[in-house]
């Protein structure tokens, strides 16, 4: 036993260490799902529908089968004993449309699954796609939803020929009041079109069925192995602990992988009849047609006001635009808009009804926000076009509003409570960057001079860190194992399933400070459902807020274990443990926790009450959601002659709580801005009337493209969260959410001289063109 | 997607009304169409190879003619799928007499679906008026000696 | 996304290439349009006949007056090209606004001017140039200029078996301005409408405009009476508003989801005078 003096490592909390996982990533040797080879595997092509709505009349495969290397078609016929594609929502009155992993007599949108080739590779599988022949009797199609629900308009599932899937009304405080008392109401209606979440890996599954073990592996890329585990099984009626589902890495999701789709039944159930692997890999013209879309909101929004600008009452009506079927949280996510709708202001009184609308298009779910970017843009351009109406600054109005540091935490009249915040701290810094009345009064100039320029705010809050688990379908806890393992290395194994947030670098910071050891002998492990404990999984900004908590719980469990067994070998009670040493206040012997795992493990002999070994899992189930919030403003020049806007200055303050790594959360919040530009400037899923999806490829849906992106001049406020011991809120999704209104008010503002009040995104340099140019009239 | 336009044709109101369904006519002008078939009175089916550019795409087409009105106006429906998905067209043709020449004026609708749909928006407008332009320099073109007034083809009698 | 079956052969020489393609090969320059079209299966070509390796077809060089660009000289190659930069510094500037960086490595002006696309960069500055292309077949060789080249939307003078093997570019009046200015689709990277201008003064006057637009109608063209309105005057802001509300005339705009005909016509006019604009003031 050495005897050495306590030198207090800095801590890596809070360090900018570059990301441990990227070296395989930009290296390529990462593996993804396609990347995976097994002796003897399949391939699997998907014939789709080119209609929005059809009767099958009849589909021919003989010709397919016949192809030499074409192993088995199957239709819908061959797989209506598998359970439905699951939709975990539950909402009164909700009408849920069995969605068959493979359509039978109908077709309800585009990108529809009729039928599977397997083949002996996947060169032979598409080829034999186009020998299968299917019948088809067009129907008339709907595809935008507020025609959906018109008289007259066709049944997307007929027997509910009103297309509404459920409806959904929520109250809070006295809104009759609230608006008899008004001075004044605006109103406005304010779109969030459909976005199509385009993560850079497309979704893709192994399916290996291991007939004596009576065992199925499924690999896909998902964000929710566990869940996937439980509901695959359901659907294909086996036993949850005989499948197996493992993530490999993740080429990104934003939600789009929040789900459980047709296709990992699919191909688990080609594995168990073929008995040979097999392998389905999306196209990207797929990912367009069939993974889930984003947004897709039509809101009706009235602001109730004093004239002095206090804000009195929000009412919403919200049409949201479903899809043709419910993928897993479908419904529900309008619902989170409406929790979210107050904002970060401290009116008590607020009406929501939510219209639940099939279309005859791809399903709608989380994408990057879900819920939370529509909300955050309805009030924050609410809030700008009261400011203009009653001629008051757009940061005055604001900060008159909000609710004050000595309110938390605060009930929400949505019903939810406001963990902490300073929302005035975010707002002031935005506009010391930007020194707020310089750029009032370069703003006059420039208007003098001829020139469009805008100033635009958006103070944002949003829902983090999901959450409670009744607030959940599945549960919103989440599960941490840590090992100290008997050399001292450190494995974790997350429920959580990291796909780009870099929780294999953040986990091992906080399990190098906790266990003072080396950031290097922590092994962070997620996505094997047979090697992890159950997890819910990686989405709604919850990995390190929720995940982090249960990991920084198990490690408090095993620090007092380490402590029992240093007091053993140190033989005194006297124990202090830091810097990955235990150390006997008297004496000054320590011994390393390597030494300390070795022994636990050895059990020659146990402290009093302990078990032999060093490990310990917590699953951890948070009090509350998390509440980030910040201010984004964003100046913008709109070029007179041709409609482009161009981004002056690109400045967010995100109060995200503690921050465990400051670089990632830079590329979260460089991220999710991106995505947030990308709506308010670019990006629409555009359906022609038809129901055919024609901005099916990259060649017309416009991503932001780097060369694009603006300087983002990112800082923080920093208000740690009381609901776990981390203090962190949450930082996955607040660019985005941040982002678009900030943008669309800089453009209204720039425009103020054309008298323009509302512009829907996305701004599109026409859109903006038509304005300037005809008085006010898109 | 809304189409519309006018072409002169140097044919005599009637000719030209009879020219236009004719059937013989209709194949020769069509781009990438053969021959029609007969399937019904005023219905044809065709095979057609649709070539713009690289790209090329074979349909079974069927071309129904409707609401005819001699000889100023009738409509003209035609439909087509292939793997590269589908395609319809639904023309009003309206023939308004000059002396010497006439006026074809033709306002419709087309729809397409499929791989064209997702990825062809940048080109359906150009490549639509291009194929129509086709139709009718072909149409120019093969009519160009039949301009006399003649015996109304065979299939046009009954 | 993935092709038909096709035989695939990549000839080093011209003319065993030629013999490939009298055959009905499909010939294959770059390949940034063809590949992408054939993974759409809306194209199946039975045969594809790589151009890639024949060295003969890539080269710049300058002879009495005009540059010469072998067909399978790369976007990249064309932007970076000292030569190319000083005797023709529009196609250059020109070639640096085709899509991205990978596609300027592979893209070829050969393959870009025989696919027509009617929003590819190139055709505005290769028509604003007065370029002729070379042909070959196995039956012989020929000269087209590109007035007589760009016929219609993907539509050229190329007979079946024919390919484009040279570029011919005159040399740049050292005095000249000139300029490329593109409104950029955002999704693609096409043009929306992209205008390339070339002025040439003389006495305070301009003694020569040349107009190239491409996106606005179904082939790029050279936009005459702008050049007209301009030629003679002193290359003005007057002067050149006037010329530039002239480039759309006679054209019959395109349409699409990014760009409704009306407000292509109108870029077309606020780009021609941006690039005229720059054009006049880099004349010297």
């Amino acid at each position: 036993m050495a005897t050495t003096t306590i030198t207090r490592t800095e801590p890596l909390v809070g360090k900018r260490i570059r990301r441990r996982e990227d070296p395989r990533l930009i290296t390529g040797t990462a593996t993804y799902v396609e990347d995976i080879q097994i002796p003897g595997m399949h391939h699997a092509c998907i014939l789709r529908s080119p209609h929005a709505a059809a009767r099958i009349r009849s589909i021919t495969t003989q010709p397919a089968l016949d192809m030499p290397g074409v192993v088995a078609v199957f239709t819908g016929a061959d797989t209506q004993g598998i359970g439905p594609v699951p939709c975990g929502a539950s909402l009164p009155g909700l009408r849920v449309p069995y969605h068959r992993i493979l359509a039978t007599d109908r077709v309800y949108f585009v990108g529809h699954a009729v039928a599977v080739v397997v083949a002996t590779d996947k060169y032979i599988a598409r080829d034999a796609i186009d020998l299968i022949e299917v019948d088809y009797e067009p129907l008339p199609a709907v595809a935008d939803p507020e025609k959906a629900i018109a008289p007259g308009a066709p049944p997307v599932h007929p027997e509910w020929p009103d297309n509404v899937a459920f409806t959904f009304h929520q109250e809070g405080g006295d809104i009759d009041k609230a608006f008899a008392e008004a001075d004044v109401v605006v109103k406005q209606r304010i779109t969030s079109q459909r976005l199509i979440p385009t993560a850079m890996e497309t979704r893709g599954v192994v399916a290996e069925w291991r007939p004596g073990e009576k065992s199925l592996t499924l690999r896909s890329s998902t964000q929710i192995p566990h869940l996937m585990r439980t509901l695959v099984a359901q659907m294909l009626s086996i036993p949850e602990n005989r499948l197996r589902v493992i993530t490999p890495e993740v080429g990104g999701g934003f939600g789009s992988k929040f789900n459980v789709y047709a296709e990992e039944a699919l191909m688990g159930f080609i594995a168990m009849k073929i008995h040979k692997p097999v392998k389905w890999i999306e196209s990207r013209r797929e990912n367009f047609l069939c993974t889930i879309h984003g947004r897709g909101h039509v809101d009706y929004f009235e602001l109730a006001a004093k004239r002095d600008g206090t804000m009195l009452g929000l009412k919403l009506k919200l049409i949201q635009d479903l899809g043709a079927y419910h993928q897993l949280l479908t419904p529900l996510i309008p619902t989170f808009s409406v929790l979210m709708m107050p904002g970060l202001y401290k009116f008590a009184n607020i009406q929501a009804d939510i219209t639940g609308v099939f279309t005859n298009c791809v399903p709608t779910d989380a994408y990057r926000g879900a819920g939370r970017p529509e909300a955050t843009h309805g009030i924050e351009r609410m809030v700008d076009i009261l400011a203009a109406e009653l001629k008051m600054d757009p940061a005055e109005i604001r900060f008159k509003n909000f609710v004050q540091p000595d309110e938390f935490p605060y009930a929400t009249p949505t019903g939810l409570s406001y963990d902490s915040g300073n929302y005035a701290a975010p707002l002031e810094k935005a506009l010391a960057a930007v020194d707020y009345p310089h750029l009032l009064a370069e703003q006059a100039k420039a208007r003098e001079a001829g020139k469009l320029m805008g100033i635009g705010i958006s103070s944002y809050g949003e829902i983090c860190a999901v959450g409670p688990s009744p607030a959940m379908p599945a549960g919103g806890w989440e599960s941490a194992t840590v090992k100290i393992e008997p050399t001292g290395k450190v494995t974790i194994m997350t429920g959580i399933s990291p796909h780009g947030q870099g929780e294999e670098t953040t986990f091992a910071q906080i399990a190098a400070d906790e266990l003072g050891v080396d950031i290097d002998d922590v092994l962070v492990i997620h996505g094997d459902t047979t090697v992890v404990q159950y997890g819910i999984g990686t989405f709604g900004s919850r990995g390190t807020a929720v995940g982090g908590s249960a990991l920084y719980f198990a490690l408090q469990d095993l620090k007092a274990k380490i402590k029992k067994f240093g007091a053993m070998l140190l033989d005194s009670d006297d124990i202090l443990f830091a810097n990955g040493q235990c150390i006997c206040n008297k004496t000054g012997k320590s011994v390393t926790i390597a030494e300390v795992a070795g022994a636990s493990y050895r059990a020659m002999k146990l402290p009093p009450d302990t078990e032999p070994g060093m490990v310990a899992t917590r699953f951890w189930e948070p009090p509350n959601f998390t509440f980030p919030f910040g201010a984004h403003i964003v100046v913008t020049e709109v070029d007179k002659d041709t409609g482009d806007i161009a981004i002056k200055r690109y400045v967010a303050v995100d109060d995200i709580g503690k921050i465990i790594n400051p670089l990632i959360v830079d590329g979260q919040i460089h991220g999710g801005v991106a995505q947030g530009l990308g709506q308010a400037l670019w990006e629409q899923a555009v359906y022609d009337d038809n129901g055919q999806l024609i901005t099916g490829e990259l060649m017309d849906y416009a991503l932001p493209r780097a060369s694009r992106m603006p300087w983002i001049e990112s800082s923080h406020t920093v208000t740690p969260s009381p609901v776990n011991p981390l203090g962190v809120k949450g930082v996955g999704e607040a660019g985005t959410i941040g982002c678009s209104p900030a943008v669309v008010n800089s453009v209204v503002n720039a425009l103020q001289p054309f008298g323009i009040r509302h512009i829907d995104m996305p701004l599109t340099s026409e859109k903006i063109w038509k304005l300037v140019n005809a008085g006010g009239q898109a | 997607m809304k189409i519309n336009g006018t072409y002169l044709v140097h044919l005599p109101q009637e000719r030209a009304y009879a020219l236009l369904q004719d059937p013989e006519i209709l194949a020769k002008c069509m781009p990438g169409c053969d021959r029609l078939d007969k399937v019904a009175e005023n219905e044809y089916e065709m095979k057609m190879k649709m070539a713009i550019a690289s790209m090329s795409g074979l349909f079974d087409g069927r071309v129904k003619l409707a609401d005819q009105q001699p000889p100023s106006s009738f409509r003209l429906l035609v439909e087509g799928k292939g793997k590269i998905g589908f395609l319809k067209g639904d023309g009003l043709l309206k023939i308004e007499t000059g002396d010497e020449t006439t006026n074809v004026i033709y306002e419709g609708d087309v729809q397409i679906g499929g791989t064209m749909a997702a990825v062809g928006q940048r080109l359906l407008d150009t490549t639509s008026k291009m194929m129509i332009k086709r139709f009718f320099d072909k149409f120019a073109e093969v009519t160009r000696d039949l301009k006399t007034p003649g015996p109304v083809p065979a299939q046009l009698q009954d | 996304m993935i092709a038909h079956i096709f035989e695939y052969s990549a000839p080093t020489d011209l003319k065993e290439a030629l013999g490939q393609l009298a055959s009905g090969g499909k010939p294959l320059a770059g390949g940034m349009s063809l590949i992408p079209i054939m993974k759409l299966r809306l194209a199946a070509p039975e045969h594809v006949v790589d151009l890639g390796r024949i060295v003969a077809l890539n080269y710049i060089r300058e002879e009495a007056g005009t540059l010469h660009a072998g067909a399978m000289t790369t976007h990249y190659q064309i932007e970076s090209s000292p030569l190319v930069r000083s005797r023709c510094p529009l196609l250059a500037e020109a070639a640096s606004h085709i899509g991205d960086v990978q596609v300027r490595n592979m893209g070829t002006i050969g393959g870009s001017a025989a696919h027509a696309d009617p929003a590819a960069d190139y055709p505005a500055s290769l028509m604003a140039l007065e370029v002729q292309f070379r042909l070959a077949s196995s039956s012989g060789e020929r000269t087209v200029s590109v007035e007589d080249f760009f016929v219609d939307t993907f539509a050229t003078a190329l007979q079946p078996g024919e390919i484009i093997t040279e570029v011919i570019i005159p040399v740049e009046d050292p005095s000249a301005g000139v300029s490329y200015q593109k409104m950029v689709q955002p999704a693609s990277g096409y043009a929306i409408v992209g205008v390339a201008a070339r002025i040439t003064k003389s006495g305070g006057k301009v003694t020569k405009a040349r107009v190239g637009v491409t996106g606005l109608g179904p082939k790029a063209f050279r936009a005459k009476a702008a050049e007209k309105l301009l030629e003679g005057t002193e290359g003005t802001a007057a002067d050149i508003a006037k010329a530039a509300a002239a480039v759309s005339e006679g054209v019959e705009s395109n349409t699409d989801l990014h760009a409704s005909a009306n407000y292509r016509t109108q870029m077309a006019r606020v780009y021609a005078g941006r690039a005229l604009s720059v054009a006049v003031s880099r004349a010297t």
